[in-house]
């Protein structure tokens, strides 16, 4: 049994299929990259995964248990919770308070608990607060803990979309292109970062453009094109694939 | 790291002070009736209040990130259940003011239940119709409302507590306690709620829903829940109201009451879901009440329109009379608060 | 089967709304928000073009066009003066709603409590045999035939509607292109005040007139783009008839349970199929 598992996944829309037949298996504690051109499909496998998208055919399963049909936040629940491409965040909020806010899954105290303030949440709930600080330290973004999310650069609100998904107690992380517009250091810190989630325990699933980001994380990697898999293998293999250099140079260049 | 998280204890010098001044209202609040006991006093009040209870249910409800045309339907739902139940079945008064308040939040969960996920605009036209058809049953339904004739309700009960007659016909001070009883349970109730960790939950929807979902939150189940608490006290409040003015009708309880339900949460600021809604709902039924008396007729809506658009155009970019409060209280503190009170950030601009 | 004066009724009815909707979906499609008081410029409508006719012995159908552009001017600066200066959605739709009372109460100041009937512009009715038309009801129906060509002229041929369908459609990419999108809004909002003006003119001789005839104009041609889908002109046609039709032949068998039937029946609609019955998308 996988640990995460997709089985011939395809997803319509309208005629188009941005997926088709993806089958692959995720590992536990390995970090799998998804590489491929724009308009690959990446996007929508993890808008699959994490529950956003419904599939059109194929199963999604997850420690044994099928989530293709549930909702995004049963998804999270059982333990995949994704990053977004854009920085969707809890704009207004201070950082400290968007994590507590992301941190419901932490909590084994019922809502009524919570209500009552009992000892057992107030405990919890220090804990939590405790954890939270710590996650926004190890991300580089203590020093931001009291300002809201939206005056952060660029690169620390993508820091933040981490943070927040991490605040949900992941068992996997599916991070969608957590490098997009960082320049050569800061995405050097965010492959730091991932490495050190990954060696929490934390099984990782990469949409990736950048190659050598890759190359540096992954284990292993799932090449898409035009939402086809067409390769499955170490990174530094799948480099000097025909098939993988013609998807992303074209035909013509080769 | 102490130092930080000295921060998120629940007992905290910073936090106590503004509960000390918080305190210094709800203690003038119940000795009103120690220094005056004129109608006029006692009356505004008592609406202000009832009023009060209702937008804070809105507000609870929008933090959801859903604008509820419906409170004032979940009102005639209370008024009505508590007046047919005293009136047309003789039941004692105390346990059909009770029910009132437990039909309203039984219809609301079952309506919510369906309802609810439906979002944004199309979600006000359909409590907005919602409100509407309860109107309209309790119109035409002759035989058990009267119809626009209205129900006249029988009074509470007497009350003896050894030296404590507590006569509900006398004056309004009962009915005044009464009411401030419910406002206070409301706001204790939901003020808990925007302390703890509900709160933080509904305001992640309100912020962002998307992100909120993905991140384990169940949005139909706090949505019906708010939906639901909001319809109980809307439905005590319903009750209440019936029965202080001694007759339900169809009239008092309409699409109007709710936009004006509406009006007084977002006026009195909908960053805090106690405080806002209370100064909003007192000030503008005062400042109506205070109109109508005005000579000229229809200048009283003219003028209460005009305040409500001037509120919204000059306070800083979406925020209520409440958010005022914190500005005050920086400049007696001259000191930044760094920790925030949801949606109270403005940002740097 | 329900006579065929009830038939007439649903007509003239459908009319109104369609001619009311027509403005709301307008201005939904570009402003992207709901204009609440959509309803008080038909009731200001109405009370203006009584003026002009009694007071001021303008014949009708000038002090008709007259009146659509004061209230057009009026939804203008409203747009201007009010609704650019608020921001967010939640407080545009507070600001509108709160302009309702404003607007009514200044009608009631100049108008009085009382009603008051237009009914002497246009006597006289259309003998069909078994049943009449009057003359006020078939004008009622053959002005928003007008108007609905004169839309469909102007959305598809002129050079106003094409930015304004630019503008409904992609907003950034049409200012790219060179379309004034605060421009187009204010034209956009001026005209569909004048519509809903317009409808209250044509309406004022058909019922009587009074400080609150806007309410339920309002609410109904709500309903009619909720059927219709929000932000399809179309849509707003269809859902107009069947609300019309729907209304006023269930309240022959019903009498005002038929409203209750109607609300019942949008409640369902939108649980079942949020963008309307003919909406594809939104915009």
């Amino acid at each position: 049994m996988a640990f995460l598992e997709l089985d011939d996944l395809t997803k319509l829309f309208g005629k188009l299929a941005a997926v088709e037949d993806v089958s692959f298996k995720v590992e536990q504690g390995e970090v799998l990259g998804i590489v491929g051109p724009n308009g690959s499909g990446k996007t929508t496998l993890i808008n699959l995964i994490s529950g956003y998208y419904k599939p059109t055919r194929g199963t999604i399963s997850f420690m044994g248990k099928k989530i293709s049909g549930l909702r995004p936040d049963e998804i999270a629940k059982l333990g995949v919770v994704r990053t977004f491409q854009s920085n969707v965040l809890y704009e207004k909020t201070t950082l400290v308070q968007s994590m507590l806010m992301s941190s419901r899954l932490q909590y084994k105290t019922s809502d009524i608990e919570s209500f009552m303030e009992t000892k057992k949440y107030k405990d919890e709930h220090e804990g939590v607060v405790g954890n939270a600080l710590q996650t926004l330290q190890l991300l580089d973004l203590f020093n931001e803990t009291f300002r809201p999310a939206s005056v952060l650069s660029h690169g620390y609100q993508r820091m933040l979309g981490i943070a927040l998904a991490l605040a949900a107690n992941p068992k996997v992380l599916l991070l969608d292109e957590p490098t997009t517009g960082m320049n050569y250091e800061e995405a050097q810190f965010v492959v730091e970062n991932i490495k050190r989630i990954n060696e929490q325990g934390i099984t990782v699933l990469l949409i990736e453009h950048n190659m050598k980001v890759l190359l540096n994380v992954a284990t292993r990697v799932v090449v898409l094109s035009f939402g086809n898999k067409i390769a499955d293998g170490n990174p530094h293999e799948m480099m000097n694939k025909p098939e993988v250099i013609e998807a992303y140079l074209g035909t013509e260049t080769v | 790291m102490n130092v930080w998280l000295n921060r998120f204890r629940t007992f905290d010098w910073r936090n106590t002070w503004p509960k000390v001044v918080a305190a210094v209202p709800v203690i003038i609040f119940l000795l009103i009736p120690v220094f005056t006991q004129g109608e006029i006093v006692l009356n505004m009040l008592i609406l202000s209040g009832i009023w009060a209870v209702a937008a804070m249910g809105f507000t609870l409800i929008l933090r959801t990130g859903q604008f509820s045309l419906g409170q004032a339907a979940f009102m005639a739902i209370g008024g009505y259940t508590s007046a047919i139940i005293s009136v047309v079945l003789g039941w004692p008064w105390w346990f059909a003011f009770l029910l009132s308040g437990i039909v309203s939040g039984i219809v609301a969960m079952l309506i919510g239940s369906v309802v609810l996920r439906v979002g944004g605009i199309y979600f006000s036209i359909i409590t907005l119709s919602l409100t509407e058809v309860i109107r309209i049953i309790a119109q035409q339904w002759e035989p058990v409302t009267h119809g626009s004739r209205g129900l006249i309700t029988t009074p509470p009960p007497n009350i003896d507590l050894g030296p404590l007659h507590i006569n509900f016909m006398a004056n309004s001070v009962p009915f005044y306690y009464l009411t401030l009883i419910l406002v206070a349970v409301t706001g204790l109730v939901f003020w808990q709620i925007g302390k703890t960790r509900m709160g933080g939950t509904f305001y992640a929807m309100l912020a962002n829903q998307t992100l909120a979902e993905h991140e384990g939150i169940h949005l139909m189940k706090y949505r019906v829940i708010a939906f639901t608490l909001a319809g109980v006290f809307a439905g005590f409040a319903g009750a209440i109201y019936a029965n202080y003015l001694t007759v339900i009708s169809p009239l008092i309880f309409g699409l109007w009451q709710s936009i004006q339900i509406m009006m007084m949460s977002i006026v009195g600021g909908m960053s805090s879901l106690v405080a806002g809604p209370i100064i909003g709902s007192t000030l503008l039924y005062v400042l109506g009440i205070q109109l109508a008396r005005l000579p000229i007729y229809g200048i009283a809506q003219l003028l209460y329109g005009a305040v409500v658009v001037l509120v919204l155009i000059f306070l800083p970019k979406g925020t209520g009379l409440i958010d005022l409060w914190p500005r005050i209280w920086r400049k007696i503190y001259r000191e930044v608060e760094e920790y925030e009170i949801p949606g109270e950030t403005r940002q740097e601009d | 089967m329900p006579p065929a004066g009830i038939w007439i009724d649903g007509l003239v009815q459908s009319s109104t709304y369609i001619t009311m909707a027509f403005g709301m979906v307008l201005v939904f499609s570009i402003l992207g928000i709901l204009n609440w008081t959509h309803g008080q410029y038909y009731m200001l409508g109405a009370v203006i073009v009584y003026y002009g006719v009694t007071a001021a012995g303008v014949p009708f159908p000038i002090s008709m066009l007259v009146t659509g552009l004061i209230i057009a001017g009026l939804g203008m600066l409203v747009k201007k003066v009010i609704i650019d200066r608020v921001s967010g959605d939640l407080y545009v739709g507070a600001v509108t709603l709160a302009l309702i009372f404003f607007f009514e109460g200044l009608a009631s100041m100049l108008f009085g409590m009382q009603d008051k009937g237009l009914a002497n512009v246009m006597p006289g009715s259309m003998d069909f045999g078994s049943f009449s038309v009057s003359y006020q009801k078939i004008a009622v129906v053959g002005f928003t035939l007008v108007v609905m060509i004169a839309m469909y002229i102007v959305l598809n041929r002129t050079k106003v509607g094409l930015s304004i369908r630019a503008a409904a459609q992609e907003p950034r990419a049409a200012s790219l292109y060179g379309v004034r999108v605060d421009r187009v809004s204010l034209i956009v909002m001026g005209i569909g005040c004048a519509l809903a003006a317009w409808a209250g003119c044509i309406m004022g001789p058909v019922y009587s007139i009074n400080p609150f005839i806007g309410r339920i104009p309002m609410i109904f041609s709500l309903l009619a783009i909720v059927i219709g889908g929000l932000g399809s002109l179309s849509g707003a046609i269809i859902g107009g008839l069947i609300l019309g039709f729907l209304n006023s032949v269930m309240a022959y068998y019903i009498s005002y349970y038929s409203e209750v039937v109607l609300f019942a029946l949008v409640i369902i609609l939108l649980l079942v199929r949020p963008q309307g019955l003919f909406g594809a998308a939104l915009k």
